[in-house]
């Protein structure tokens, strides 16, 4: 690992009475049914049956809810059945893949865990070593799995002992693959107004939960630092104590943009390019192109050809955004041109005899309302000369 | 085999497929449409579409992207017509090695242990309003090859048959063994087939409930989804027919009767499309459906632009007074969550959960509470929700996964919170639970 050790000032090599658990919390997903009707049991079904109730996506108590409701005829059934979706969600499963553009959220989760004795206690590897290896954040389960379990349980018999856990403080940060240094992360929520410096006393049982975000901008490996401290009281002494774990992910990319400028004719005397695009949806979600717009150098100006300017849906109120499976691709088009009048052209930016455009930003959504944005490189093309002139 | 030798009549057959749409454009009405029933339809699956039942194991490979519904060539089965009508032998469905064991080994040992375990000789309608799928699954399998005592039945008693069947079935997809059952319906082979047809009556001798459920598990165990879609067309087709017979015959039970199936089989066109991952398709599809009154069609468009990412359009498909408040606010409370604003949506399942019982406004809020940072407060709401009988497997499943982050001895509340499901009372709702739900 090329970034520096946070500098422990344990000593002990004791399990620790606090253990760190995390969830990415990329969005919950609605939860899909396949409800299914009783057997028939008349010979002859005089009507069509509600589902069995195991087959729906959660319970609903029809009757019970209908007095609540003051619509007339309207219960306050939620559940669309038969249809597939239901309105009921589930906590992320697993964590998934890590796209550059997307948010990346994650929990952290610092708890007070009073081991029960009478768990089988695993041989302890708890050391200095041990929580700073970078371990692959695959899932809830096995992130933080090894050394905080084994903790837990061998911390046993000693944690019989009263032990107060005091000032539990979390911290974070995410080292990228292009970046020497670490990126500090802000965590939310913050901590009570008037508590100070953000250390909570934990009971027994008792968690700090904080969630941290972190807009993905690299592909490559990234890893996510979190060094939890605490004061441990015991009867007797106190001592305060850290631990720190690394949790490494890779982000991949998302999108491939090819872009290509080209000239059109001037018009009105005002110079004019035409600028392609193709967005290739190299994830492996689905995604939904929000918006696609040129952010524009000064003394330039542009008009959209894409979905919002076609108005394609076919009449309806708004326009039908393209939808990308992996794999496929989209193409866009803009056409620039100088602003007109007055000096107008001088504010165009010229470098090396190229004009520069400035960047094409891409907004989309996924899953859930995923959300992701890039912006490209600086766009231009060679400056064309002579201009063409046109009356 | 012998068994399956006579089942199917040989003559000359007409391919259907001209009749079935391959792919169906939802701009154009089709026999989704209740409306434009032409009230001279024929009667469904007239005689001479005559279509052999291939014994198995005699199948010809499928292809899952060909856009045949099933083989309907009749070159793998060399059987002379049968010149009169007489008791079809579904002897074939009654084969014991059609039916896979089940084991009780992903059940968790409370479940098993529990004294609520039903004898084996209770009666399956018993099974079924206590919520015990495994079991009612494994008698109907037992009543269906005579195995435990009681003999088959008939092999011409099709009623019979086909009740045990689709109980078997059912509760295969209700115990997470959905992929057992997409095996074992195979055995029904087409149920296209004039074999499956009463010839005096010229009725689908199979009930609706297990055609309609053949539908899915057959496009799943023949690695074919786009097949689905073409196979709820084809249940249309005939509801849409019956529709209009009831219609003519002024027998208004009947005629709802039929209303309600076509509607139902509109609807899982659209599930289908969604398990295709063609959401867009799905999209216009429901677009093309029409609202009965209950408000689940906007419900179901909204779930499927949030599914797909597109929030705005799910807000549109609220229109003010046409959902009960309730459904309205939980479509704009999941808006909010697929926007990220979690407290806004936070605050609405809080308003919404004074109104109703609704389990899945309890369990979304407690969601939203994770990710707002207040895990403990979600969790505590997710345990009275399980206090107060619910038992989802959202509702565990979110329940485990935050006692998975609250401690490193997870499991040990896992296992108290099996032990604290298999003591609830039995329910329609299922009583037996897996040890996926639990994430053991």
């Amino acid at each position: 690992m090329s970034h520096q050790r946070y500098p422990s000032h344990d000593a002990v090599k004791e399990p620790h009475s606090v253990s760190l658990k995390v969830l990415r919390l990329s969005r919950p997903s609605l939860v899909a049914q396949y409800p299914v009707q009783p057997p028939s049991t008349a010979a002859t079904a005089q009507h069509n049956p509600p589902p069995i109730p195991a087959s729906l996506a959660y319970y609903h108590d029809d009757n019970g809810a209908a007095a609540n409701d003051e619509q007339a005829g309207r219960t306050t059934q939620t559940n669309p059945h038969p249809f597939i979706l239901s309105p009921i969600v589930n906590l992320p499963p697993s964590f998934g893949s890590t796209y550059v553009g997307e948010t990346f959220s994650c929990t952290l989760c610092a708890n007070h865990d009073v081991a029960i004795p009478d768990l089988p206690a695993p041989l302890a590897v708890l050391g200095g070593a041990d929580p700073d290896r970078p371990r692959t954040l695959s899932s809830t389960s096995s992130a933080s799995s090894r050394t905080a379990a084994a903790a837990a349980a061998a911390a046993g018999p000693k944690n019989k002992k009263k032990t107060t856990i005091r000032d539990v403080r979390i911290e974070a940060e995410m080292k990228t693959p292009s970046s020497a240094t670490v990126t500090k992360l802000e965590l939310t929520p913050p901590p009570p107004v008037g508590s100070g410096s953000g250390r909570t006393d934990l009971h027994p049982n008792e968690t700090l939960q904080k969630v941290v975000n972190f807009d993905l901008k690299e592909e490559g490996n990234h890893v996510l630092a979190v060094t939890v401290s605490y004061y441990e009281a015991s009867d007797t002494s106190g001592r305060t104590r850290t631990f720190r774990k690394l949790y490494q992910f890779i982000c991949k990319a998302s999108l491939i943009v090819r872009t290509k400028p080209g000239l059109l004719p001037a018009f009105m005397g005002r110079r004019r390019w035409v600028l392609e695009a193709q967005l290739e949806n190299c994830s492996e979600d689905t995604m939904q192109l929000e918006r696609v717009v040129l952010d524009l150098e000064p003394g330039l100006d542009y008009s959209d050809c894409n979905w919002e300017a076609s108005g394609s849906g076919g009449g309806s109120s708004s326009p039908t955004k393209p939808v990308l499976h992996p794999g496929e691709a989209e193409q866009v088009c803009f056409v620039v041109e100088e602003k007109g009048g007055g000096d107008g052209e001088e504010r165009v930016k010229e470098e090396d005899g190229r004009v520069v455009f400035g960047v094409l930003g891409i907004g989309w959504r996924s899953e859930m309302g995923n959300r992701g944005f890039l912006s490209t490189g600086k766009l231009g093309t060679r400056h064309v000369k002579p201009r063409q002139r046109k009356a | 085999m012998d068994q399956t030798k006579n089942l199917a009549p040989k003559g000359h057959n007409r391919t259907r497929s001209a009749v079935k749409a391959t792919r169906p454009r939802s701009s154009t009405k089709g026999p989704l449409d209740i409306d434009d029933v032409p009230p001279a339809l024929a009667p469904p699956l007239s005689p001479q579409t005559a279509q052999p039942v291939v014994p198995l194991g005699q199948q010809p490979p499928r292809s899952p992207g060909l856009a045949s519904p099933l083989p309907r060539s009749a070159a793998h089965s060399p059987i002379p017509r049968l010149p009169t009508p007489r008791p079809k032998d579904f002897s074939y469905l009654l084969r014991p090695e059609i039916y896979h064991p089940l084991t009780s080994l992903n059940v968790p040992p409370p479940f098993r242990a529990s004294s609520k375990q039903p004898s084996p000789d209770t009666p399956i309608p018993e099974l079924l309003a206590r919520g015990q799928f495994r079991a009612a699954a494994i008698a109907a399998t037992q009543a269906l090859t005579g195995a435990g005592g009681t003999p088959a039945p008939d092999s011409t008693d099709h009623a019979r048959i086909f009740e045990l069947l689709y109980t078997r079935l059912a509760c295969l997809t209700l115990i997470d063994a959905t992929a057992l059952a997409a095996q074992e319906v195979k055995s029904l082979e087409d149920l296209n087939s004039t074999f499956y047809t009463d010839e005096a009556t010229g009725l689908h001798l199979v009930p609706w409930e297990l055609r309609v459920l053949n539908v899915r598990l057959q496009a799943m165990g023949f690695g074919d989804p786009r097949r689905a879609v073409m196979s709820y067309y084809d249940l249309a087709r005939e509801a849409r027919a019956r529709l209009a017979d009831a219609t003519a015959r002024h027998d208004n039970s009947a005629r709802e009767l039929w209303k309600d199936r076509l509607a139902d089989v509109g609807v899982r066109v659209a599930g289908a499309l969604v398990e295709m991952d063609d959401l867009t398709g799905a999209a216009h599809h429901l677009a093309s459906l029409k609202d009965r009154g209950d408000g689940k069609m906007a419900m179901a468009k909204a779930l499927l632009w949030l599914h797909l990412g597109d929030v705005e359009a799910a807000r549109r498909c609220v229109k003010p007074g046409e959902l009960g408040q309730v459904a309205e606010r939980t479509i704009a409370a999941l808006c909010d969550m697929a926007d990220g604003e979690y407290e806004a949506a936070l605050a609405q399942w809080g308003e919404l959960k004074e109104q109703s019982e609704d389990e899945m406004i309890g369990v979304n809020m407690a969601v939203c509470l994770l990710y707002v940072g207040k895990m403990q407060e979600g969790k505590a709401l997710l345990e009275s929700l399980v206090d107060s009988g619910r038992s989802s497997h959202t509702l565990l499943f979110n329940l485990t996964t935050m006692y998975e982050l609250c401690t490193e001895r997870a499991k040990a509340l896992k296992i108290k919170l099996s032990e604290k499901m298999a003591s609830t009372e039995e329910s329609p709702s299922g009583w037996e639970k897996t040890n996926a739900d639990f994430k053991l």
